[in-house]
């Protein structure tokens, strides 16, 4: 397991967090050479929140560069496998009972998978509703902080430990929301086929088998319309990347190359040599999605399609309390499988962009996903606790 | 053949906040390098951007000025490319929707009045500095300057002269000032334009390649940047010595050209887009109210009403209505004391006088009106003598003093009535000074003058002069 | 996307990639181009584009000035500073 164990004397409620939440007594690296060893001078919300309720942020865990990837496989400090399956550093940290739950930067799905293949629980929980402020950023329009626990009610928990209005972040939800708890019965839940193709159909099965016992009227639905979320959330992804890392350039701090003469080749040899190649080729292609010859075609039609999308989720949730799906196309992956296709991250973003790209909670477990109207988290985690 | 210039101006103020545009930092001009930065503004991860609310304010308050639309919803975006001035890489500017759109600027030159039309005035974050060490032949940077606020004023190209180019800048730097947006201060960059510059045959209405020049700071390098500039483009076309394309130039001052600036093949591409870390500012009718409510009078408003109403001279008038802040003083002080001629005149000759001793402009005169008006009529009232009352207006540039009679009183400047007192002290000095009196009465008029001197010195000055005098004569009378 | 693009790209975002990755990159921008193709099969021309998925309004601060941190800390981890500044290589412009 890679991680960075702070000198912090361990308690009963010890908290993981990952590579992209700053800590002061740990370096946050974004699992980039970019950031090796660097120091903040402030720490995350998330972690003074985590603080004030009586956890223990004892360790960092490794990520993949700036969470873009499978499973971590993309990190500076090498890749996390379990038993000859990948997998990450906070998810595997969860479930060897090394801590009791693991606080990540969701932005492109790494979380959500490594917990659906370990059996754990995850939360993704509405955008805004756990500040921002101390969160690398990446793709700030969906990312969002999350807990991967053993439980639903130690994920609940956590999570609500976190969750909050924070002045410092511009995007933080007014408190009442932030917290909102009420717990609407589920009676309806909607299998979105679009979403269902995988090796791990049986375990969709599974929980739908479970939900029929418990009487919730579980009805299959085409939704095609999330199949537009991968290539939409594609785009404004990479170019959210491509402008957030600009700032790492080995003027102010971080990587700074020994190749370079003249200011041109100290940027671009800081980062071409600190920078993996899923980070380039993301910013490259996020570059070329805002071209001034791409802007209207590429990606301000893809910010039109989240609305359809939005719009699209909103009026399922009018229907059901809740859509599922499943979180990736195989049931575990080796390093050399995520290795060997360099854009297998873009291929299995199709189960999780359509929330990431919405800002919608999902809860996962079972090794499927759960998701629900905004602010329903609580109902979901609910749902989740008698699975 | 005959030319004519075609010009648009993109001018720059930084505005009069206390803070920065998106961080807590301050934004005062003139600190140690790297002082005023935090995480968010040297290009650190993880801090998010919150509005300054004055800056929206403020940039309301330019666009009334300009006789702008406002824009009911307005919002940020990010314009990307590297430099070392910029720390993120990335400007926080508003490229969709900016505050204000469609103003007018009219101005007064040789030819007569012109309307200059604006098209639009957007808020977005300075740079920094940078600085060349020759010593290790390295750049130095200093972020002091990064995301402290602007608004980015730009004209439609109505400018056909470096005369009118001036003139517009002369015009929008006193509307600012007095509207309190911005000290406009070329020589500490707090004002900046670029020139976008063509030229074209007498008539044509099609425009000729337009170059962009930067980096002038005063107005009479502008005049000069013009002027080259006009006679290049004209050189280029009457005699194909040189081929003009659209290219931004940097204007040297010290060797009176522009050159094209490098780094042409990546320029231009700023991949645009909104930042989603920046909520939309919606204006609704009571923030616009409220602005509207505290925009100042026009300066040539104020100066006809001060002749006008006031009676004051057009002299005198020119002088206060050419700083707000002289204005603002004026204007309060007249509403305590209730003349108008005394109150310029104290301002004009005894408050300019301290502010030249200090070396500080019309503009930072930051004393209360309120209290020098309170002085004024302890003045007029003969409570206070003159020389005193100067001596406490040098103490109001120190500390505030909102009740003046009280502090005169507790330092010994309220005048005596008490005529006995005085006579008192009248007969100590003509008794110690015998020769003086002799003198007096000789027909030395000087004399007198030395006698009422030491008197008001024994009364520290704190006594009517005119009373004084009539005792001092009367008492040598006795003689 | 063509090499040439591609390399005007690598040029703008101050990154080289090596050929092999070049190629890598055609084929991923080929291949997501592709994928994007049903992105414009969607009619969305009285679509608004949505760019906060949780839209607010106004959260602006008050303009108060607060001095949070001290330039030596800033600069503690930078690659190259002097007399208070951040250093990199002479700019010409």
């Amino acid at each position: 397991m890679k991680m960075y164990v702070a000198e912090t004397e361990k308690s009963v409620k010890n908290i993981v967090v990952d590579d992209m939440i700053l800590t002061t007594d740990m370096p946050t690296s974004a699992g980039s050479r970019m950031l090796d060893g660097y120091m903040s001078l402030f720490e995350a919300q998330a972690v003074t929140k985590l603080k004030e309720a009586g956890y223990t942020v004892y360790a960092k865990a490794n990520t993949g560069e700036f969470n873009l990837d499978l499973l971590g496989e993309t990190s500076y400090y090498g890749a996390v496998e379990a038993d000859g399956k990948l997998t990450t550093a906070a998810a595997q940290a969860v479930k060897t009972g090394e801590t009791m739950a693991a606080v990540t930067l969701e932005v492109n799905g790494s979380g959500a998978r490594a917990a659906a293949l370990s059996g754990l629980v995850y939360v993704k929980p509405t955008y805004g509703t756990v500040s921002r402020f101390g969160t690398i950023p990446a793709v700030c329009s969906g990312e969002t902080v999350s807990v991967t626990a053993a439980d639903a009610a130690t994920a609940k928990e956590v999570l609500w430990a976190i969750k909050g209005h924070d002045d410092k972040d511009g995007t933080s939800l007014p408190q009442e929301k932030c917290v909102a708890d009420e717990v609407k019965e589920i009676k309806k839940v909607a299998i979105a086929k679009s979403l269902a193709a995988g090796e791990d159909a049986a375990k969709l099965e599974a929980v739908k088998a479970k939900l029929t016992a418990q009487g919730v009227e579980v009805v299959e639905i085409d939704a095609g319309e999330l199949l537009l979320a991968k290539p939409a959330w594609n785009i404004l992804m990479s170019a959210e990347l491509c402008n957030n890392v600009s700032k790492y350039d080995g003027v102010k701090y971080g990587y700074r190359t020994p190749n370079y003469t003249d200011l041109d080749q100290l940027y671009t040899n800081s980062r071409t040599e600190a920078f993996g190649y899923l980070t380039k080729s993301t910013v490259l292609f996020g570059s070329e999605t805002l071209s001034e010859a791409n802007y209207y075609k590429v990606y301000d039609k893809a910010q039109r399609i989240r609305r359809v999308i939005s719009e699209y989720l909103m009026k399922t949730f009018g229907e059901f309390d809740a859509v599922l799906g499943l979180v990736s196309s195989k049931s575990e992956y080796t390093l050399a499988q995520a290795q060997e296709n360099k854009y297998i991250a873009y291929d299995e973003s199709l189960y999780i962009a359509p929330a990431m790209i919405t800002g919608i909670p999902v809860v996962v477990t079972g090794g499927v996903q759960l998701m629900g109207a905004p602010l329903t988290e609580a109902a979901l985690l609910a749902l989740a606790e008698t699975l | 053949m005959k030319y004519e210039t075609v010009i648009g101006l993109e001018v720059h103020v930084e505005l009069a906040t206390k803070s920065k545009i998106f961080c807590s930092c301050s934004a005062e001009f003139g600190a140690e390098q790297n002082d005023h930065v935090c995480p968010a503004c040297s290009g650190m991860p993880g801090m998010l951007p919150i509005v300054n609310k004055r800056v929206v304010d403020l940039g309301m308050t330019a666009g009334m000025m300009l006789n702008c639309d406002i824009n009911r919803v307005t919002t940020f975006d990010k314009k990307s490319y590297y430099y070392p001035d910029l720390p993120n890489a990335y400007q926080t500017t508003q490229w969709f929707s900016p505050i204000c759109v469609n103003g007018r600027v009219d101005i007064e030159t040789s030819k007569g009045p012109k309307s200059i039309r604006i098209k639009q005035i957007h808020m977005e974050e300075d740079a920094g500095k940078l600085v060349h060490d020759d010593w290790t032949d390295t750049t130095l940077v200093d972020f002091n300057r990064t995301s402290v606020p602007l608004i980015e004023i730009v004209s439609q190209p109505d400018i056909s002269s470096a005369e009118e180019a001036i003139a517009y800048l002369e015009r929008l730097r006193d509307l600012l000032r007095f509207a309190k947006v911005s000290d406009c201060r070329w020589e500490q960059g707090s004002m900046r334009c670029d020139v976008n510059l063509s030229i074209r045959p007498e008539g044509s209405d099609v425009l000729g390649v337009r170059t962009e020049m930067k980096n002038m700071n005063s107005l009479s390098a502008i005049t000069r940047a013009i002027k080259y500039e006009i006679a290049r483009h004209t050189r280029a076309l009457e005699t194909g010595c040189e081929e003009l394309v659209q290219e931004t130039r940097r204007w040297d001052d010290n060797e009176g050209k522009s050159y094209a600036m490098r780094n042409k093949e990546t320029a231009g591409d700023y991949r645009y887009f909104p930042d989603p870390n920046i909520m939309p500012v919606v204006i609704d009718d009571e923030w616009l109210d409220r602005i509207e409510k505290s925009l100042p009078e026009l300066p040539e408003v104020k100066r006809a009403r001060y002749i006008d109403e006031m009676g004051l001279s057009e002299y005198d008038a020119d002088i206060l209505a050419s700083s707000r802040a002289l204005c603002d003083v004026f204007e309060d002080a007249l509403a305590v004391c209730g003349n108008a001629k005394e109150t310029a005149n104290w301002i004009i000759t005894e408050c300019m006088q301290v502010l030249n001793k200090k070396k500080m402009t019309a503009d930072m005169l930051a004393i209360s009106g309120t209290s020098l008006g309170q002085l004024i009529k302890l003045v007029m009232e003969d409570k206070v003598s003159r020389p005193n009352a100067k001596r406490i207006l040098a103490a109001m540039f120190e500390n505030d003093i909102p009740d003046v009679e009280a502090y005169a009183k507790q330092s010994g400047f309220i005048v005596s009535n008490d005529t006995s007192f005085i006579e008192n002290i009248v007969k100590e000095v003509i008794a110690a000074d015998p020769k003086s009196v002799a003198d007096f009465k000789g027909g030395k008029e000087k004399a007198l003058m030395a006698l009422f001197g030491k008197c008001m010195k024994q009364l520290k000055g704190n006594a009517n002069p005119q009373v004084l005098r009539e005792i001092l004569i009367a008492e040598i009378n006795k003689i | 996307m063509d090499i040439k693009t591609l390399s005007r790209l690598q040029k703008l975002n101050q990154l080289n990639l090596t050929e092999t990755e070049e190629k890598e990159l055609m084929d991923f921008f080929a291949k997501a181009e592709k994928d994007a193709e049903i992105l414009a099969t969607v009619d969305t021309e009285n679509v608004e584009r949505m760019v906060y998925v949780m839209p607010m309004t106004n959260i602006i601060r008050e303009d108060i000035a607060k001095k949070l941190y001290t330039r030596d800390q800033l600069q503690e981890q930078a690659p190259e500073a002097m007399d208070g500044y951040w250093q990199v290589p002479r700019t010409v412009e």
